[in-house]
């Protein structure tokens, strides 16, 4: 997905920023023990860098449950069953990547076969070949809204997003927030590339109209 | 173009640049140009969007419980995460009987899963002599026992039905491993087993604190 | 004046039978007291004989209520300075050797929202009605009742306890049981987790909640009974055991590429199969029945 900072077409994405993806040989979890160390021992069986470990990324892996599943015990059950998935496996990291990389795709693997058998809203084929027309656009022809840009801050957003259909939720929390590809999504969902554009792009359009709701519910309370 | 038109094809050609009418539409169109600024504008914001929430303190003790019924943790480790304790960490100190239970425990589950080999079928005849003895206490099952009896003479009757049951257990599923390595529900029948075991180790260990 | 015989004998008679009940409650010490627990804290109980009852309290603080039966033991309660964890532990006092009547303690405590519970028992039986919020119970052999909630999440062990779960909605269950039997009427919620080794295993429920239900058992039986509208993807599978099933399934092939090759199994979907339940027995029977 493109976009460009003026009023034209998108073309390029804004830049990612780092969202703390340190190098492992920088990050010191303890006095003496780094992330690389606590992996090792880990990998040999020692609790205690194991839950070093858990401390250094229980949040990010709990955030992305939590924005996934939009419930919190869910997303308690999911952080635990992701570390305990971890523990079993990291015998298996290789270090072909940065280790935060490989736990956060365990992580979203763990919600994605959580939601699956909860029966995850599939995504049609059908709506890849035929744009829908029921979120949004017709609103939008010929009238003026209020701009969105700066004036929503992070703790709305959020809760929009925890408003969103489950399927679009999965789908904007992966490629807005996490970073993932097009790509890389399908593969994960077993849905094709324009599927999940598709759904992006619906989400998208939903969040703005429950952000503008929103501001207009305040307003009026005000 | 009109804005309906326009609107159609927005996904397309965010990802492949539009053309010289969609971007002339968006020059000229406000609403239009509005709407394309609010979707960047929210994903924008969405990729600056850190994690923010820490877990309940609960969520590692479910861990740390769970690894220590899976046996892949040692008994007795208080978390660092500070708020909930196991079941076998409650006393501030442990009699020698307590150790003794505690390593007996550790000692047992160790050995039994160093001895743990997905095995090549073994003959009907050793596969009834491996089931005969099922039933029978080994000596740190007996250790066990006695030390039960001589605190609670009542409990003894329980434990002991208990450890041969979890013996038994532990023999069947070996057997079902050993007819189908491939079997994965054999080997969860198999881990099920060993943890029935240690679980009756493991409140024989808390028992015997002060 | 002379008192007649009859009311003599009416006061002789009063006065022993007021000193006999003195005499049966001499032993007998109630305290009550409330103690501050922060929201996301732990309240840990530990005792051997006697009860624990645990309810729904109010926020901020535990109310707990003890009676012991003689003064050949003692309660100990201890409090964290942040409030974040609370201890009570009964004490006996061994070089008294107090007969198992005399060292048994019944506890009466009432749970703020947001507060975890550990109770550990030997014989204690474990009661908790109404309490949301997680509960870790162990008990050698007390019966542990756990009903009408929401949201509990329940982690048991036992050696020979009875466990019996009543109407519970959205619950987290995770019981091993080794002998003793589980009982589970009403039960629904995302995690209902049971093992046992010998103890049977029976449900009574819709199974609803698009929840994993797993029942395991080495040679206990396994009963299941749902209505016909529950919605299920049910698996059954036993080694040396029986299976029986007259509840109405369509017939899928195992999620693996061939069929188990060893022992019994079937699996089918009810309606949409919104619920997995998996039911696994190595010796022990299984028979799922339609409710009627």
């Amino acid at each position: 997905m493109t976009y460009n900072t003026a009023a034209t077409l998108p073309h390029q994405m804004v830049k990612r920023p780092n969202k703390g993806k340190l190098t492992q040989v920088k990050k010191t979890i303890s006095a003496g023990l780094t992330e690389a160390e606590a992996i090792d021992r880990a990998k040999a069986g020692d609790a205690e860098s194991f839950e070093a470990l858990y401390g250094l990324h229980k949040r990010r892996v709990y955030s992305l449950c939590l924005r996934m599943t939009g419930n919190t015990a869910e997303a308690e059950d999911l952080t635990q069953e992701a570390f305990l998935q971890l523990y079993r496996k990291i015998a298996t990291f290789r270090g072909e990547s940065a280790f935060s990389t490989w736990l956060h795709r365990l992580a979203v693997n763990v919600v994605l076969m959580h939601l699956r058998k909860k029966g995850l809203p599939e995504v049609s084929l059908d709506e890849a070949m035929e744009p829908q027309h029921e979120d949004g656009p017709k609103k939008d022809i010929g009238a003026r809204d209020n701009v969105l840009a700066g004036s929503i801050d992070r703790v709305n957003l959020e809760r929009a997003i925890e408003s969103l259909p489950p399927g679009y939720r999965i789908i904007f929390v992966l490629h807005d927030v996490e970073g993932y590809e097009h790509n890389e999504i399908a593969e994960m969902m077993g849905c094709s590339i324009g599927n999940s554009k598709s759904q992006l792009h619906k989400a998208r359009m939903k969040l703005r109209d429950l952000l503008k709701l929103s501001r207009a519910e305040k307003a009026v309370r005000h | 173009m009109n804005c309906q038109q326009f609107q159609e094809v927005l996904p397309y050609i965010i990802e492949h640049g539009g053309n010289e009418e969609e971007e002339g539409h968006l020059r000229t169109c406000p609403a239009c140009a509005e709407l394309v600024r609010d979707l960047k504008y929210i994903a924008d914001q969405a990729k600056l969007m850190l994690p923010m929430y820490d877990p309940n303190p609960r969520v590692w003790s479910g861990i740390e419980h769970a690894l220590h019924r899976e046996g892949l943790i040692q008994e007795g480790r208080t978390s660092r995460q500070g708020h909930i304790t196991t079941f076998a960490t409650q006393a501030r100190s442990w009699t020698p009987l307590g150790w003794g239970m505690a390593l007996a425990s550790l000692v047992v589950f160790t050995v039994v899963l160093i001895n743990y080999r997905p095995q090549l079928p073994k003959t009907e005849l050793a596969a009834q002599n491996s089931t005969a003895t099922a039933n029978q206490l080994n000596s740190e099952d007996q250790r066990l026992i006695s030390q039960v009896a001589q605190q609670s003479p009542e409990a003894q009757p329980a434990y002991e039905a208990g450890l041969r049951e979890a013996n038994a257990y532990i023999e069947d599923a070996q057997q079902a491993v050993t007819r189908d390595p491939d079997d994965e529900q054999a080997h969860e029948q198999l881990l099920q087993a060993y943890q029935q075991k240690e679980t009756l180790y493991q409140m024989a260990a808390v028992r015997s604190l002060p | 004046m002379r008192i007649s015989q009859t009311r003599l004998r009416a006061v002789v008679l009063g006065v022993s039978a007021t000193l006999g009940v003195c005499q049966a409650f001499a032993g007998e010490t109630h305290k009550e007291s409330r103690m501050e627990i922060a929201p996301g804290g732990t309240l840990t109980v530990t005792t051997g004989g006697g009860s624990v009852n645990l309810k729904q309290g109010a926020v901020g603080a535990a109310v707990v209520a003890y009676t012991t039966h003689s003064d050949k033991v003692e309660v100990d309660r201890t409090s964290t300075a942040d409030h974040r964890r609370i201890e009570i532990r009964t004490h006996v006092l061994t070089e008294q050797k107090p007969a198992a009547d005399e060292s048994k303690v019944d506890y009466e405590i009432s749970i703020p929202p947001g507060v975890s519970v550990t109770v550990s028992t030997v014989s204690a039986p474990i009661t908790a009605d109404g309490v949301s919020g997680e509960m870790n119970l162990s008990s050698e052999s007390g019966q542990v009742t756990v009903r009408n909630a929401n949201r509990s999440h329940v982690i048991m062990q036992g050696v020979a306890a009875p466990v019996s779960l009543t109407n519970l909605s959205a619950a987290r269950i995770d019981i091993m049981a080794n002998s003793g039997a589980v009982q589970l009427t009403n039960v629904w919620g995302p995690k209902i987790h049971v093992a046992t080794s010998s103890g049977n295993i029976s449900y009574q429920g819709d199974c609803s909640g698009v929840g994993s239900y797993w029942f395991s058992t080495h040679s206990g039986n396994i009963d299941l009974a749902l209505p016909e509208t529950a919605s299920v993807d049910l698996a059954a599978r036993t080694y040396n055991g029986t299976l029986e099933n007259d509840f109405p399934l369509q017939k899928k092939s195992h999620t693996s590429s061939s069929p188990p090759k060893q022992g019994s199994s079937f699996a089918g979907t009810s309606h949409s199969g919104a619920s997995a339940v998996e039911l696994q027995s190595i010796n022990g029977k299984i028979r799922v029945k339609k409710q009627q």
